[in-house]
């Protein structure tokens, strides 16, 4: 019965924009947002049913030139449907994240490590777990909204799309 | 047949039933606390305590030693479970006092589940040593 302690949790302090998806909080590094966007200008994408993954990407929206791929976060973390009012711009990948709405920055000192019992997907999609005000949220990884294959796959779907409408 | 001398064991609770984790896998029980939950993918896996500062992982093993209709859990038996070299707080929900005792366990016989791993004969009780490991990957959470 004598209690041995755990790895400590490391990190140092980070900027997080804290939102929510069917009613439970997430936090996402601030320096991964470029914007925060409500849902006009959304444009509605479908390439079929061939790939299935990407069923969790409805629209695109364009910024500067570019097209971002709109992930639903409800269904990227297998929940019921929700009701997004936001899109989360990210940086440095041309994803976009639809949530139901984004609270507040918050800085956090601690990221604890996400515990080795969660084994699912969840390993994937969150970076860590921080504890604001006594609850605990799960901080997202940025990069797992879509995989560099998924991309390439809605990538060439767009192109194919536009070179369809060229001809 | 006995496996192996007098050994000390923790005994929980659920429902009806008793069954037993050896005392060395055992850290503390903790009176009842905030479940909190966000989605994840792992089955048996309830939620998470924030206990001491840090994030205590909650496992219902009810659902597989008892079933569905186990009553309401009141306690948390809090186990070290080790992972590769590194240990980790998981707590166990259970429905009552627990105890700390000595007995000497005896072989179960072949039709108990793998993860038992040994049978405590107590006045009128027959109670089952569990092996966690063993337990959640049977339950598909190891």
């Amino acid at each position: 019965m004598r209690p041995q302690l755990p790895s400590t949790p490391k990190g140092a302090r980070e900027d997080v924009i804290v939102f929510t998806v069917g009613g439970f909080r997430f936090a996402i590094a601030a320096n991964a947002v470029s914007e925060i966007r409500g849902l006009e200008d959304l444009r509605r994408f479908s390439i079929g049913t061939s790939y299935l993954r990407t069923a969790q990407v409805d629209f695109t929206v364009e910024r500067n030139g570019t097209v971002y791929f709109v992930v639903d976060a409800a269904r990227h973390f297998r929940l019921p449907p929700s009701k997004p009012t936001r899109v989360l711009i990210l940086r440095q990948t041309t994803a976009a994240i639809q949530v139901d709405s984004t609270d507040r920055m918050m800085e956090i000192s601690v990221l604890h490590a996400l515990p080795q019992a969660f084994s699912g997907d969840e390993r994937n999609w969150y970076r860590g777990l921080a504890v604001m005000n006594g609850d605990v949220v799960p901080v997202v990884n940025h990069n797992a909204f879509l995989s560099k294959a998924e991309m390439a796959v809605l990538k060439s779907a767009v192109q194919r799309v536009k070179g369809a409408a060229a001809v | 047949m006995s496996a192996g001398g007098e050994k000390s064991f923790v005994f929980f609770p659920l429902g009806s039933k008793r069954f037993a984790f050896h005392a060395e896998d055992v850290t503390e029980l903790a009176k009842p606390d905030r479940l909190q939950v966000f989605p994840h993918r792992t089955g048996l896996l309830a939620g998470v305590l924030v206990r001491r500062g840090r994030i205590v992982p909650v496992l219902d093993v009810a659902q597989i030693l008892v079933g569905p209709d186990a009553p309401a859990r009141k306690f948390y038996l809090i186990v070290n479970r080790r992972y590769s070299g590194r240990q980790e707080w998981t707590a166990i929900p259970v429905t009552g006092e627990c105890e700390l005792a000595n007995a000497e366990p005896m072989l179960p016989s072949g039709k108990m589940p793998s993860y038992v791993t040994g049978l405590l004969a107590l006045n009128n009780e027959v109670v089952e040593v569990v092996s966690l490991e063993k337990l959640l990957s049977e339950g598909g959470t190891a």
